[in-house]
């Protein structure tokens, strides 16, 4: 699939169908774009244990699901648990010292083996890992874009994705995560039962509301030929609008699964 | 708890609380067939009459207030019991399959539609 049309086709799915199983090479396809995602310190921040619901244990599955989190652990065939891990600051000096020998950091930009051990590592990378809200606000911001990756690869497989939150007191001791994890969010994945357009577009702002050209509080103004390129080229869909269409749908939804109405 | 016909434990008394009011309204139940709509109630009826609360009573009592600031929040300990209050009363009513699934979550819409964030199981069969 088109990027552009990935990021357009991307909804928060809400209802998987529960039976249609979520094929393991998939997964690892959303893995190793988290994989590939952008890492400062080229550092490993995003850990995620992989849980098919079917091979969980019953009484795992059954401790994970609480008063908010029991529909979509029941309908989503597969939960990704995502963490955030500091661990860079064990491995930075050295991945960092190993991208000035891969070429990818280089003296054009200031960059050599003495740099990075006289300054780099040790008067930015360690102190951020030793300052908790620097440390929170590195990691999660490193999880946020290995996380996004997965999504959109899930997409491009024509899987159904969605965050949500989850008792991480609760998952660390049912998936045995070690105390030095960031929880982050569950990513459920599997098959849509509802349209995959799941209603339309969450409603967005305009750029010009969000982003600023030049210095704070000037409008980026967009360029209406653009837009409508994004239209044409799927980045940019009609917006949900809770018609009867997808009131109709939900109720379905609810029907099939028995859920509250 | 008030059995009734006309009391709380009664499909047609039960009505009249303004919690199942709101339910009714909000969910937009109130414009289905009057079959379902009686349904839905005797199963709320029902519920309510094996918990010991009347609906509004029901409602109140999965929040509590923060101290400082007097702002109404769900108990997650209240919600766990509610859930739990439901899972016994679906049990005793000896109802099985997706008919405990469904009217289970009869019980929770009318929560939810109160402003209480609740879920059970889905039927995923």
């Amino acid at each position: 699939m088109e990027f552009k049309q990935v990021v357009g086709d991307r909804r928060t799915i809400r209802y998987f169908d529960p039976s249609k199983p979520v094929e393991i090479e998939k997964i690892q396809i959303m893995l190793e774009a988290a994989n590939r995602a952008s890492k400062s310190v080229n550092g490993d921040y995003a850990r995620a244990v992989v849980c098919y619901r079917d091979e969980l244990s019953e009484s795992t599955l059954e401790q994970l699901k609480t008063p908010t989190t029991t529909v979509q652990l029941d309908l989503a065939p597969v939960a990704i648990f995502w963490y955030g891990s500091s661990d860079y600051v064990n491995t930075g000096q050295e991945r960092l010292k190993q991208l000035v020998d891969v070429g990818a950091l280089n003296s054009t930009h200031g960059w050599s083996h003495a740099y990075v051990d006289e300054v780099a590592y040790t008067h930015v990378v360690k102190p951020f890992s030793q300052d908790p809200a620097l440390n929170l606000w590195m990691v999660s911001v490193e999880c946020g874009q290995a996380i996004a990756h997965a999504l959109l690869a899930g997409v491009d497989e024509g899987l159904g994705v969605a965050l949500s939150a989850f008792n991480a007191e609760v998952a660390k001791k049912a998936l045995k995560i070690s105390d030095d994890m960031i929880p982050m969010w569950v990513m459920l994945v599997g098959y849509p039962a509802e349209d995959p357009k799941a209603g339309g577009q969450r409603p967005r702002r305009p750029l010009s509301e969000q982003f600023y050209r030049g210095q704070w509080g000037t409008p980026f103004e967009e360029d209406p030929k653009v837009t409508e390129r994004l239209r044409q080229e799927g980045m940019i869909q009609a917006a949900a609008d809770g018609g009867p269409a997808r009131r109709q749908e939900i109720r379905e939804l609810a029907e099939r699964f028995g859920l509250p109405q | 708890m008030d059995n009734t016909p006309g009391g709380s434990g009664s499909p047609a008394g039960i009505r009249s609380f303004t919690t199942v009011g709101q339910w009714l309204n909000r969910s937009g139940h109130d414009t289905q067939p009057a079959e379902v709509q009686a349904r839905y109630l005797d199963v709320l009826a029902k519920f309510v009459d094996h918990d010991g609360k009347d609906p509004d009573e029901l409602v109140a009592y999965c929040f509590l207030r923060k101290r400082d600031t007097g702002l109404r929040f769900v108990s997650s300990k209240r919600r766990v019991a509610v859930n739990e209050s439901i899972d016994a009363f679906v049990t005793a009513q000896g109802w099985v399959g997706k008919e405990a699934v469904a009217n289970a979550n009869v019980i929770r819409s009318f929560l939810i539609h109160n402003g209480v964030f609740i879920q059970g199981k889905a039927w995923t069969r």
